[in-house]
């Protein structure tokens, strides 16, 4: 039980953090469906109609929808579609930081030698994780309620749990399916393994829609036993049975990885290569890429910087390979012919790419600055700025060095993304713009500086709450993209969004304002941080 | 020779000879609640070995987050070389070299990429200097820095503090987790510092360790600097904890013992004697001359208990050191 409480106390922030966000979500898309349905059965009968239309096509990402034209189907689809993949990134974090981050600080050894076994300590941070998933999943559902209390209406507290239950159990499957895979590989790359079983067990699942030789193979992945699940709307059902399977899949793999965690040893991986013997070596590194300010950053940081272009470069493959699947059914509708020939101005899918896969980007570019603002953070807690301090390099040049590293890594990421983006459009005879994609892609180096400024600045004032509160502004950045449109916010409330002062550059071209707002807020943000890190205690 | 003669009297070298290594004035660090650093005035002369003995949480690590511009005093003024410790860090860091009480990770670094890391932010190390301090502590600078052991781990960043051959050492506890004959080890590293030109500060809660390699003592307590003592003034601090047993059916010298000079605290139980010997052990041993003693345990208490006996932790300022 105290091991329990431990986990749950070492991911407090993480459970406040996920249920405020899975909170908000809810009751936004429960808002803004009154705002945009209508209020007349007819009205929301047009909507679900022409709304289904649009998701039958967004399937890469998002479930099939049922009942769009009740709150509680297009809650279900809207935001708990997205919850989805947003537990699952959290259960990838908390899972390969309880298992590997957790040993690599010396906690584990720590409770280990208290007396608790092994597979007790595994137990205690499943059952944590399980209770922090229903927590925020109960407080998605409590958003729903409050959103659908401003149309009027109410939902029972028996959908709402049942939809609690659903989330929670996909996010404990890819919790305990990622402490699994920590067991198996190194420290070093288990999280990146993890991330590509999720990945893969989810493209799995969305992809079988599409290419139906993957049908067969969707049972393996919790994401699909998560989808039979359609509580909220009207006349949908909770399947009990799915829901067990995704716990069964997330016990099996809890137990597997007890099974290795005691055939292992602390600090090793289950899965080792031979030791090779080799003579003690007392030189010193004598490579150039260690002496040169910025160049040894990006050389630390190369092994992920190629796993982020490449899955960057791999979803953005992948996405152009779709177009022309997604879009032709689309031209089949006469309204949206005639919409996407007024809007487009003949880029038919120069626009396309623009709207799906720059958006899709746009995301895995911030979560790309997360992960370096937190490696900053991470440099704070262990010890290594206050050692990087003690070399005659002053604290502005510290900030400005980690800026150039993030904006040279994201420009690398982006450039190789876009080249997969071209090689692939070129075979499927797509007629897109070059100059287009490059200019788009060049965007999104100032797009990642802007959340690495302001991620600069949070490291600067409270490190160890720098991610979280990072994570937070990037949520709410795409939320105010999203909902502003619906709810008519003033201009100036949107430009508050990153997401929104990246505009559309492939349909409409660069926005030539929205890029001097991003440059303005890369340079004061950067300031600022310099401001802070001056003033600052490191190490205290 | 001539021109080693007028270099070592030109007006530069001079001035350099006249600043203090370190020089803090009323250097204060006020967390709240009677925690902190409070009113530190200190001076370390260059070619100094500096050291500075205190309890857990006395503020000896506050002390050299502050020499070293991590954190921002609350008032007073540190400088090193006459440079200002917050105003001019980085002219301040080139004549460093630091070793923080808990050495940082670095993940999947190699120990020579690591080396490598931070003599790049230094603008370079000499890799003999390098090659020869990884050979003394036999410390193998190709393995990744998550297998380093916690003792290895020390080697490196003592690697990391002595590898740009700085004009002073600030050192935060150095000898914590090596084991004995790397101390033995450190400490000759230490002296050829010291005999090559280098001042070093050092702080520790061993008093054999100050023994054996300062010049001087600074004793801290509760966020203030008790004492500033030379190295033959510690004796008079210094107590060793002695247990004896004498052969079974011979006369017990009790009273000799109690009344030697510089024991204290004699207690007796049959044929067993312990007592305190603060200073000398020649009159306890002058007392159990005659005595046939089986056993003689001998242990140095801890720096808490020293302070415990030696100050009074509720009387409202400590007794003064010898001088």
């Amino acid at each position: 039980m105290t091991a329990v409480a431990l986990g749950l106390r070492l991911g407090r922030w993480g459970i406040a953090g996920f249920s405020v966000l899975a909170f908000v979500s809810s009751l936004i898309q429960a808002v803004g469906f009154y705002q945009l349905a209508g209020h007349t059965p007819a009205q929301r009968a047009a909507f679900a109609q022409s709304m289904t239309q649009l998701a039958s096509q967004l399937t890469l990402i998002l479930p099939p929808p049922t009942r769009l034209d009740t709150v509680g189907g297009y809650v279900e689809w809207r935001s708990f579609g997205g919850l989805a993949i947003l537990f699952a990134v959290w259960a990838l974090v908390s899972a390969s930081g309880a298992a590997r981050g957790d040993e690599e600080r010396g906690l584990v050894e720590s409770v280990l030698a208290g007396g608790l076994p092994r597979f007790a300590w595994i137990a205690a941070r499943v059952t944590g994780f399980a209770a922090a998933s229903f927590v925020a999943a109960l407080a998605s559902g409590l958003g729903l309620v409050a959103g659908a209390a401003t149309g009027g209406e109410s939902v029972g507290p028996g959908p709402i749990l049942e939809v609690a239950v659903g989330l929670a159990a996909l996010g404990l499957s890819c919790y305990s399916l990622t402490i699994l895979m920590a067991q198996l590989t190194s420290a070093r790359i288990a999280t990146a393994a993890a991330g590509a079983v999720l990945l893969t067990l989810f493209l799995g699942n969305t992809l079988s829609r599409t290419f139906t030789w993957l049908a067969s193979w969707r049972w393996l992945s919790p994401f699909h036993y998560y989808e039979l699940n359609h509580p909220l709307a009207s006349g949908g059902t909770f399947e009990g049975r799915a829901t067990l399977t995704m716990v069964g899949i997330a016990l099996l793999a809890a137990a597997a990885a007890a099974v290795l965690f005691e055939s292992r040893d602390l600090g090793s991986a289950f899965l080792r290569w031979p030791a090779r013997h080799r003579p003690v070596s007392y030189e010193p590194s004598l490579s150039l890429v260690w002496r040169i300010a910025v160049v040894r950053g990006l050389y630390e940081r190369r092994v992920g910087l190629a796993m982020w272009a490449a899955g960057l470069a791999a979803v953005g493959g992948l996405f152009v390979s779709l177009t022309k699947t997604v879009i032709q059914p689309l031209l089949s509708i006469p309204a949206l012919t005639h919409f996407f020939g007024g809007f487009v101005g003949g880029q038919l899918y120069t626009s396309f790419l623009g709207y799906f896969w720059l958006s899709f980007a746009q995301l895995l570019v911030a979560g790309f600055a997360i992960a370096q603002v937190a490696s900053w953070s991470a440099e704070d807690s262990d010890g290594r700025l206050e050692l990087m301090l003690s070399t005659p390099i002053s604290r502005a040049a510290i900030v400005v060095e980690r800026a150039l590293v993030l904006a040279l890594g994201a420009l690398a990421v982006a450039a190789i993304s876009e080249v997969a983006v071209l090689i692939t459009s070129h075979y499927q005879a797509m007629d897109v713009s070059a100059q287009k994609v490059t200019e788009a892609s060049l965007l999104l180096v100032p797009f990642a500086l802007v959340f690495a400024a302001a991620g600069s600045v949070l490291a600067a004032w409270n490190p160890r709450a720098a991610v979280g509160l990072l994570g937070a502004f990037a949520f709410a950045s795409y939320l105010v993209d999203e909902v502003s449109p619906i709810f008519k916010w003033p201009t100036w409330v949107q430009d508050f969004s990153a997401f929104k002062l990246f505009g559309m550059p492939l349909s409409s071209g660069i926005d030539r304002g929205g890029l001097a707002i991003m440059v303005a807020i890369i340079l004061v943000g950067f300031g600022a941080s310099i401001l802070l890190m001056e003033r600052r205690d490191v190490g205290a | 020779m001539k021109l080693e003669v007028a270099q070592l009297h030109s007006p530069t070298m001079l001035r350099e000879m006249a600043v203090a290594a370190i020089r803090t004035n009323k250097l204060s660090k006020n967390y709240g609640l009677g925690r902190g650093l409070f009113d530190l005035d200190l001076e370390v002369s260059p070619r100094e070995v500096f050291g500075y003995l205190g309890p857990n949480g006395a503020g000896k690590t506050t002390t050299i987050r502050c020499l070293m511009g991590l954190i921002r005093p609350t008032g007073g003024a540190a400088h090193i070389f006459g440079l200002d410790c917050r105003r001019d860090s980085v002219a301040v860091k080139r004549k460093v070299g630091y070793l923080p009480g808990d050495i940082p990770q670095f993940g999947s670094l190699r120990g020579k990429e690591v080396v490598a890391y931070l003599a790049g932010m230094r603008g370079g190390a000499d890799p003999k200097t390098v090659r020869s301090i990884a050979e003394r502590f036999d410390l193998d600078l190709d393995r990744r820095f998550r297998e380093y052991s916690t003792g290895n781990k020390r080697k490196l960043g003592i690697l990391l503090a002595f590898m740009h051959q700085p004009e002073l050492l600030i050192l935060d506890e150095p000898t914590s987790g090596l084991d004995p004959l790397n101390q033995q080890e450190f400490y000759a590293l230490l002296r050829e510092a010291r005999d090559g030109g280098a001042a070093a500060f050092l702080s520790s809660h061993i008093l054999s360790e100050v023994e054996h390699i300062c010049d001087r003592v600074g004793i801290l307590r509760a966020g203030r600097l008790v004492n500033v003592a030379q190295l033959e003034d510690l004796h008079h601090i210094r107590a060793h904890r002695v247990e004896l047993e004498f052969a079974p059916g011979t006369p017990v010298p009790e009273s000799a013992i109690r009344s030697a000079a510089g024991v204290e605290n004699v207690t007796a139980d049959g044929q067993r004697v312990s007592c305190t010997v603060r200073g000398s052990f020649a009159p306890l041993f002058e007392a159990i001359r005659s005595a046939k003693v089986t056993d003689l345990v001998s242990t140095e208490p801890s720096l808490e208990e020293i302070f415990l006996s030696y100050y009074s932790e509720t009387a409202p300022s400590p007794k003064a050191l010898p001088q």
